[in-house]
């Protein structure tokens, strides 16, 4: 048994702790986890990329920088990849946040239903992308088809998934269908920042609504539009979902995106954990320049402000 | 004659904006509606007719697919790995948060900057070490383990947004309680706890949505069918190249995405302002 007394001295010692002791015994939990399960793999992948190491086995030695140079030069599927993620990326930046502030936009200025349209926009976002991936393979492969047997639409009889370009257009729209909300609701929470007295006075100035659209309305959610940007941007570079449901990568290899090939070479195809991790830690690299890029601006425009 | 011109105008750049509006929403759930149409038919009737409604509603669909999936199963397992992964992100990123954001000093701006480095790196960066550390704590194959995963990789951000709200926490409330000799990890837990409650809401809902609805991670670490969460259940429905029953599968995406979407529909304030702050403070 514990006293009372006891206790009560323990707990008084512990006041009296150095404040940096304090600090470690705070934030300890959450280091420990943190350091083990993303610190400890992330130095992990940077090391084992300059190695042969694979799944199957146990030993491995050093190879320096070979496996970079192998992916960057000799691997025309990773580079495929590569190339496919940047075309993708393109599109994505900017249809996404070109349908989401003008829907926000559009949203915003309605007297009634905002809140229903709202909510409709959004829903996609609340659905797995892998879920999502799989509704819009049935209606590429089943709805979409039916709808114009004849071809008469010219369009919607397509082989959305068999045709590489055509899935590339499909890999695009489920993206955007499940995207163009998410950034929705950041553009509207912009939108209602602007100062109403503003949107009015231009309005008695005789600005129509496009004008203020432009002049008054997009300087002042300047900062969320780069926001959007960079997280359309860290998005997209990312993909992996939307095109393992839809597509898998093909026909063939066609679709592959970076995120997918380094999947298939740890776990699918080779098993050559090392020559994955290269690829990983390349697709860091993009990630880490379009953050501080980021970063940068981002400071920039506070300083600004 | 002016006011006349510009109420024309008006009304239809107003009647533009709605059909846009209404065409972006068919859009977006058209889809959705689709696939619950189709659920409640056979397999025939989506061959024939795919727009027509069912002849018959069947329900029977929804029992395959909540046999198929070990629906109930799927689901307590993503439950545990949500309590687990929630209880551990909110306990342990509000102490750091709030002890972070109070202390001044080179060794606390060492730790926020270890933590806030986490947003630069994908997790395709580190999931291949992921899965050998993870198999060498014996994290991986258990739902818990995976919870145990989800707080390592959630602490950052939720560290973040505590760490910028601990700020609107008055600094008077420390002192009070260090002069009533209130144990700090006591007052922590009494006193400013209860006052981040509008953030805590935010990273459960923030996280709660992540967790259900990542894919990647529980595909890595959990191989025993038995331990499937719901999102890998239902991709275990789809041979990729085979034949597919579609009147089953689309029943179990149906169901697959039912409790996240009702939780949206219930909670839709929070959700918003959740994805607002996360994004923009994250």
């Amino acid at each position: 048994m514990v006293s009372t007394e006891q206790l009560v001295h323990v707990t008084n010692r512990r006041v009296a702790l150095s404040p940096t002791v304090k600090l470690l015994a705070f934030t300890a939990p959450a280091l420990v986890f943190y350091v083990a399960l993303v610190l400890v793999p992330a130095a992990g992948g940077i090391w084992y990329s300059f190695t042969n190491w694979n799944g199957l086995n146990p030993t491995y030695r050093f190879v320096g920088v070979q496996n970079y140079v192998e992916a960057l030069v000799e691997d025309e599927y990773f580079i495929a990849s590569l190339l496919f993620t940047l075309r993708y990326v393109g599109f994505m930046v900017i249809l996404q946040n070109l349908f989401a502030l003008v829907l926000a936009l559009l949203v915003e200025a309605r007297r009634k239903g905002r809140l229903v349209f709202r909510t409709l926009l959004f829903l996609p976002n609340m659905i797995s992308m892998i879920i999502g991936g799989f509704i819009w393979l049935f209606m590429f492969t089943r709805v979409l088809p039916r709808l114009d047997p004849a071809g008469a639409l010219g369009f919607l009889n397509q082989s959305w998934i068999g045709n590489p370009s055509w899935s590339f257009v499909a890999i695009l729209t489920v993206s955007l269908w499940a995207g163009v909300g998410y950034l929705m609701v950041i553009y509207i929470a912009a939108l209602q920042s602007v100062p109403q007295q503003l949107i009015e006075s231009a309005r008695i100035d005789g600005a129509g609504p496009f004008r203020v659209a432009r002049s008054v309305i997009l300087p002042m959610i300047l900062p969320a539009v780069t926001i959007g940007i960079f997280l359309s941007l860290n998005m997209s570079f990312k993909v992996f979902e939307v095109v393992y449901a839809l597509t898998g990568g093909g026909p063939g290899r066609a679709t592959q995106v970076v995120a997918l090939n380094i999947f298939e070479e740890a776990f699918n195809m080779s098993y050559r954990y090392g020559y994955a991790s290269a690829k990983a830690t390349l697709l860091f690299l993009v990630v880490f320049a379009i953050t501080l890029v980021q970063l940068r601006v981002m400071k920039k425009r506070e300083v600004e402000a | 004659m002016t006011g006349v011109r510009i109420s024309v105008r008006e009304s239809l750049a107003d009647l533009t904006s709605l059909a846009v509006l209404m065409l972006a929403a068919f859009i977006a759930i058209v889809p959705v509606l689709m696939a619950l149409l189709n659920s409640l038919k056979t397999d025939g009737e989506i061959i024939t007719n795919i727009l027509a409604l069912p002849q018959v509603p069947r329900f029977g669909n929804y029992l395959i697919a909540f046999e198929r999936t070990r629906f109930l199963r799927s689901v307590w397992n993503t439950l545990v790995v949500l309590l687990v992964g929630l209880a551990g992100i909110v306990l342990f990123a509000s102490m750091a948060g709030y002890k972070l954001s109070r202390t001044r000093g080179a060794a606390s701006g060492i730790i926020f900057g270890l933590f806030v480095m986490s947003m630069l790196i994908p997790f395709h960066s580190i999931m291949i070490p992921l899965t050998r550390v993870s198999r060498t704590l014996r994290l991986q194959g258990s739902t818990v383990g995976l919870g145990i995963i989800y707080v390592g990789l959630g602490v950052p951000l939720a560290i973040f947004l505590y760490h910028g709200f601990v700020k609107s926490v008055p600094r008077e409330l420390d002192e009070a309680a260090v002069i009533d000799g209130c144990a700090e990890l006591r007052y922590f837990a009494t006193i400013v706890f209860p006052l981040l409650a509008p953030v805590t809401v935010t990273i459960i809902v923030l996280n709660t949505l992540w967790m259900w609805n990542d894919f990647l991670l529980p595909l890595l670490m959990i191989t025993d069918m038995t331990r499937y969460t719901v999102l890998l259940s239902t991709n275990m429905l789809f041979g990729r190249y085979g034949n597919h029953e579609w009147s089953a599968i689309l029943a179990t995406l149906i169901l697959a995405m039912l409790p996240v979407v009702t939780l949206f529909l219930a909670l839709q304030k929070y959700v918003m302002r959740g994805i607002v702050d996360g994004a923009i403070k994250g």
